[in-house]
């Protein structure tokens, strides 16, 4: 289609805002053409996906609206990639793919591919799809273990390479990649998915090259960063300026049980701001090393969420913040640091950055969430087809409270951005029943708006031989309460052996599970906001008579009196109560 | 005669159709908000007045009601309990887990909270396996104790969703007979029969929305039954339902949810009427009003229907017709943001106050305004000259809003909204067509509601659509799609068996169940036997994927291996087409079967209008824009444009609810049907 609008495009902008909504189409189709194409639950039914357009710099002009984890972090990445090749190895239909998490990567389950897009023979930019896939090989299915100590544990490692070339695909890297995964007819699928959306983004990235012409593009794309860093300025002078410091620990590495502290520092002047992250723990001999791409997510997530939600996530954004994070820290680990656990290390950025936040804006920032997502993977054999399944069970907990509202019970918060696995689909896919999928009591932080409550989900084993492979967190550090807010309940693992009593699990860790055994996975809850005695009365009722909050808790962490028959509040005695102390 | 009768927010639209002779009538009543039935009775007395009939002419009335979207929009819907299994009272709460797209960075927003508090969700003793085996019975007694809770607590529906009930629903309609016995006065739906597919939490959620409406809906139905058999005696009351088709007033009681957002699909079920008329068979329909702007899609003359949809967030696993509403319209309010770009929506004006040039008090400019200023609007002739539209109020607030602030000209300004607001669709409409894996510029654009005929042209144009037809009676169409949709009823059960293991005798004996219970619903409606139309499909998927296509079978009747090896093929065909992809060595998994019944409704002809050959004349010559330079343009009045007359662009044709823009590229002419066709010509598109 060869076409001239009838409209003069001129940089203007609004000339800025219709290419804006073009390129945020680019990445929305893309995302859609990946869910539709791929084959695995983890994407279709989780959507841990994400894709996003960038420029002939590697600068990100657009980005779908899947999980921010991969998103923020994406410009090491392309830059990475703008490194590793010359630009004339980079041609049209090449499908590059990575996931090194030393070269601009996340973890080695997600699959980062990129493709070029040329037009009249110049590089215009790149646009790219991420996945988290249900495996990639390693010592444990899809990479979940505590206890793991270096990247070769995590599963095939594939450096920048061409797994397309203009369009064909590349049998040997399909080979190798067929050779080291346990389920490839899945993942080659979904990898072809990828590939998919890419093309569709190339292609779309052209008709709008021919449509509006190179200059008008690159010009307002140009604005269109320059806009967005605006808002970002503008939004950083309200903060007051200062040095905030906010502190968060993952539980344990999963190999020595101690502690690993993070720490952000935010120095905020004027228009601008630098985060270094002085007072953090060195790397760590486990695997929950955060990737230096994820470091920069959980940051810019934190940020973007606190000044701006709504700004056109762009590489103008970042530009009025200086992120420092020292190489040998457990935030920029050094080779062969193992790092399939980090989400639990870049949810905990993102919960410090909240708490340093706190200090400068309170009214804009969320307590404590669940912090991490409670990763677990079954995997074992189908009895009838003795084929290999691996199960990827992600659950979320809760959101915590904020000054005007209490944490939505059993929501995802922070990062990903996620779907459970219907409890219907898992047991007709694997041999698993699952006996309660429940809120749990009291586990949201009391407040005057209170912390989400956290989900517990039981399963059953049907088989013998399923391994049981996990990285929970927030089991040893509460999801922390604000400005008086309590904090919410910690999480927990439980193995329920045939005929024993349930006993507790490290949060990190690998079992052999036999029939009939019953695992708990008894998730995180939030933190509240505010002093619990300013808590509104109905509110605090309405939580009583659904059973959220137990007569007792209520009594000890609001100081009312509560009919333990009819659970409604006497509101004189409560009153009474209180002036008594 | 024929009666439809659409009720919105202002108007309440009627048309009646006169079979013998073909001529359609229309009529306008305003609607009765407090009492939407007293509005319907008035409509009613309208038409037949206009048509010069008595009911006794009248064969049957189709009506479209929002009582069921308005309540869950309001969420005023009835107090209604949940009975589920044991450990799953919060599959209701906690959903799927993820915080709305909105929501990546925004902390306050959040998913909507469930339609029953965890008070009214009771759970029960029993379990059913994935194959349908019972793993634990139903324990009577707990069930017994779980609805004498739900009548203490004073619900009036109760919803009954437990594990796998779509394999073994015996435990569902055991609670269901508990409930008559015990409880006679609540609504009892069981998520067998409303949403019989798996995904728990889509299907407690379908269930319990229908419970949820059932009291008010089968209360608002009764009433107006009461209401018309006491006016006008007997007559045949028929209800428009989300999938396009049409139920009759004793089924709509019962099913409250296929009547939740019924209106948008009147309107695509008329659309997809006039651009078949217009011989065209794969269309884009697209309704602009105030405050949304529809898509959907139509292929082989229907608009397609999907049962993956979602209304206020809530999944609604039941047929609806596919339908992709984005917040754009012309009363979308434009607005500079402290970056100093431009922006256009999501806040609306509504229909109060309006856009600034109506001059009911609204203060902020919008694209009606934008059009307006632009010349695209007649100020003399808005609604038929019902209300005149204050141009210089529209600029003054252009110029202090928008142009002002961005240094610009009025015009350049007005010209910008005009541009974000149709990027804005454009990006509605490619979005959802590669979502849904096909190709607009392989389809004929069908445009109405009040603003569409003024966009749809350049829409299209920067889509490359070739085509667009502007239907008669572009306001009013919703109500005409009543009369053109067929009593229709949609069944479903799951599967979850491989194509390879499936047994064509027990497909075969599968779908002749959903068949024979289609039948029966039909002739409760009133549909003769022998003239229920049936079609068959299966939702199938590749193992391992979880989204299924819905493969229609090429016969039915006695099923052979060869037509399971058909279905296989036509599903890898289909992947194929819109997934790009197939591999035809892999295993196909058949998750539901699907059994679609339909009595026709007789054929609505349009009234052709006659041929003539005089060229058509302007009634006028107006400045408009088509960028920022005004041109001289011609303005025609629709009524009297001839037949076959070529009108070449750039021209307005005006009309009392519409006017219709044809931009520089297009021409015009006018379709035996009285539609408005605008294509590229010779020219490229």
């Amino acid at each position: 289609m060869t076409t001239k609008p009838n409209t003069t495009f001129k940089l203007d902008p609004i000339s800025m805002q219709v290419i804006r909504y073009a390129m945020e189409r680019i990445a929305d189709e893309m995302g859609y053409t990946m869910v539709r194409t791929s084959r695995s639950i983890i994407i279709k039914e989780i959507m841990d996906i994400t894709c996003a357009v960038s420029d002939s710099k590697g600068e990100t002009i657009a980005q779908a609206h899947h999980a921010p984890m991969l998103l923020t972090g994406f410009e090491i990445t392309t830059r990475a990639l703008l490194d590793h090749f010359d630009e004339e190895d980079l041609h049209d239909g090449d499908v590059i793919i990575s996931n090194d998490p030393y070269k601009g990567g996340q973890h080695i389950m997600d699959l980062q591919t990129f493709t070029p897009v040329r037009f009249d023979r110049r590089l215009i930019g790149l646009v790219a799809s991420i996945a988290h896939h249900a495996d990639m090989g390693g010592a444990t299915a899809g990479g979940v273990a505590g206890g793991l100590t270096e990247i070769y544990q995590e599963g095939l490692r594939l450096p920048m390479v061409k797994l397309y070339r203009e369009g064909a695909e590349c049998d040997e890297i399909f080979g190798i990649i067929a050779n080291n995964i346990r389920v490839p007819e899945k993942t080659l699928g979904d990898i072809r998915a990828q590939a998919s959306a890419n093309f569709v983004g190339a292609r779309r990235m052209k008709e709008i090259y021919e449509k509006y012409g190179p200059e008008v593009v690159e010009g307002c794309c140009e604005m269109l960063k320059d806009y967005s860093e605006r808002r970002i300025r503008a939004g950083l002078k309200k903060i007051p300026d200062g040095t905030y410091t906010g502190v968060d620990y993952v539980d344990d590495d999963g190999v020595r049980d101690e502690p690993v502290r993070i720490q952000v520092n935010i120095h905020k002047q004027g228009d601008h701001a630098k985060i270094d992250f002085e007072g953090t723990a060195p790397q760590a001999p486990g695997n929950i090393n955060c990737p230096l791409a994820t470091t920069h997510a959980a940051v810019y997530y934190a940020l973007l969420c606190v000044i701006d939600p709504h700004v056109p996530p762009n590489a103008g954004c970042y530009r009025p913040f200086q992120v420092e994070v020292q190489e040998g820290s457990c935030v920029n680990p050094r080779m062969p640091g193992a790092v399939a656990a980090r989400t639990n290390t870049s949810q905990k950025i993102a919960e410090a950055m909240m708490k340093a936040l706190a200090q400068a804006v309170p009214a804009q920032v969320t307590a404590g969430s669940h912090g991490q997502i409670s990763t677990c993977g079954f995997s074992g054999f189908q009895p009838k087809t003795n084929k290999r399944f691996v199960f990827i069970d992600i659950q979320g907990g809760g959101a915590g409270a904020m000054a005007t509202k209490d944490g939505r019970d059993g929501q995802d918060s922070h990062l990903a951005r996620f779907m459970n696995t219907p409890v219907e689909s898992a047991e007709m896919e694997y041999p698993v029943r699952v006996e309660r999928y429940a809120l749990i009591p009291d586990s949201g932080g009391a407040g005057q708006y209170r912390g989400a409550l956290a989900p517990r989900r039981d399963t059953r084993m049907l088989v013998d031989g399923i391994s049981f492979a996990r990285y929970g967190d927030r089991q040893a550090f509460a999801p922390f309460g604000l400005f008086g807010g309590k904090d919410g309940a910690m999480g927990r693992f439980y193995l329920t052996r045939r005929g024993e009593e349930p006993v507790r699990l490290k949060s990190k860790g690998f079992d052999t599970l036999s029939r009939d055994d019953v695992v708990s996975i008894c998730c995180p809850g939030a933190g509240g906001y505010g002093d619990p005695l300013g808590r509104n009365l109905d509110a605090l009722e309405r939580d009583l008579l659904d059973g959220k909050v137990t007569p007792e808790r209520a009594v000890e962490d609001y100081q009312v009196v509560v009919d333990a028959k009819t659970l409604r509040i006497d509101r004189a005695a409560t009153a009474k109560a209180r002036s008594d102390g | 005669m024929r009666i439809g009768i659409d009720v919105g927010g202002t108007f309440t639209d009627v048309v009646g159709i006169d079979d013998a002779t073909g001529k359609i009538h229309y009529a306008k009543v305003p609607t009765a908000p407090k009492s939407p039935a007293d509005g319907v009775f008035a409509g009613i007395e309208k038409i037949l007045r206009i048509a010069g009939a008595t009911m006794d002419a009248v064969a049957y009335i189709v009506h479209g009601t929002t009582i069921g979207t308005n309540a869950l929009i309001e969420r005023s819907g009835a107090r209604t309990g949940l009975i589920t299994t044991a450990g799953f009272r919060d599959v209701l709460e906690i959903g799927r887990v993820q915080r709305p797209a909105a929501g990546l960075y925004d902390f306050t927003v959040d998913n909507p909270p469930p339609l029953v508090p965890r008070e009214l969700r009771v759970e029960v003793a029993e379990r059913v396996g994935a194959t349908g085996a019972v793993v634990t019975p139903l324990d009577e007694d707990d069930a017994v104790r779980a609805v004498a809770f739900l009548k203490d607590r004073g619900v009036e529906a109760i919803a009954v969703s437990l594990l796998f009930s779509f394999l073994y629903p015996d435990h569902e309609q055991r609670i269901a007979a508990i409930v008559r016995d015990r409880f006679p006065e609540a609504d009892v739906c069981l998520s067998c029969e409303v949403a019989p597919e798996y995904r728990e939490y889509e299907r407690t959620s379908t269930t319990v929305i229908n419970a949820y409406l059932t009291p008010i809906t089968r209360r608002y139905i009764e009433n107006l039954e009461v209401g018309l058999s006491k006016r006008w005696g007997d007559v045949d009351l028929r209800i428009m339902q989300a999938s396009g088709g049409c139920m009759t007033a004793a089924t709509a009681k019962a099913r409250a949810i296929q009547m939740v957002n019924s209106g948008p699909a009147g309107g695509a079920v008329a659309g997809s009427f006039i651009g078949s008329s217009a011989g065209e068979d794969r269309l884009v329909t697209v309704d602009m009003g105030g405050t949304s702007f529809d898509i959907a899609r139509v292929t082989g003359g229907a608009p397609t229907v999907t049962a993956d949809g979602k209304f206020q967030g809530l999944p609604v696993k039941i047929p609806m017709i596919d339908i992709n509403a984005i917040g754009a319209g012309g009363g979308s309010i434009a607005w500079v943001d402290a970056g100093g770009a431009l922006n256009v929506g999501p806040v609306s004006a509504g229909s109060e106050p309006g856009p600034v040039c109506y001059g009911r008090g609204g203060m902020r400019p919008t694209v009606t305004d934008a059009n307006l200023v632009l010349g695209r609007l007649n100020a003399d002739y808005f609604l038929g000259g019902e209300i005149r539209l204050d141009v210089e109020r529209a600029r003054e607030a252009i110029a202090t809003e928008v142009a002002g602030p961005m240094n610009m000209e009025v015009e350049e300004a007005a010209w910008g909204i005009l541009r974000l607001v149709n990027a804005h669709m454009v990006k509605g409409i490619s979005v959802s067509s590669t979502e849904r894996g096909y190709d607009v510029r392989e389809y004929a654009m069908v445009a109405f509601g009040g603003a569409g005929p003024l966009h749809a042209a350049e829409l299209a144009f920067d889509m490359g659509i070739r085509k667009v037809v502007i239907p008669p009676y572009a306001g009013n169409l919703s109500a005409l799609g009543l009369l053109v949709s067929d009593t229709r009823h949609d069944f479903v059960c799951t599967v979850m068996k491989t194509a390879r293991s499936m047994d064509a005798a027990d497909l075969t004996a599968r779908f002749t169940k959903l068949e024979t219970r289609a039948g029966d619903q039909l002739q409760r409606e009133g549909v003769d036997r022998a003239a229920v139309e049936t079609q068959w499909s299966a939702d199938l998927r590749y193992e391992g994927q979880s989204y299924e296509l819905n493969t229609a079978l090429h016969r039915r009747g006695l099923l052979t291996a060869e037509d399971v090896q058909r279905l296989a093929d036509d599903f890898n065909d289909l992947h194929k087409k819109i997934y790009a992809y197939s591999s035809a060595d892999e295993e196909i998994e058949i998750v539901n079967l699907r059994v679609v019944a339909t009595g026709r409704s007789p054929e609505v002809m349009l009234a052709g209008r006659d041929g003539g050959t005089e060229p058509a004349a302007s009634k006028e010559t107006r400045t408009v824009y088509f960028s920022e330079e005004g041109i001289a343009c011609s303005i025609y009045e629709r009524d009297e444009i001839p037949v076959a007359a070529r009108l070449p662009g750039p021209c307005l044709i005006e009309e009392r609810i519409s006017t219709t823009v044809v931009p520089p590229e297009a021409d015009a002419t006018i379709d035996p049907n009285g539609s408005i066709v605008i294509e590229w010509g010779g020219r490229a598109c």
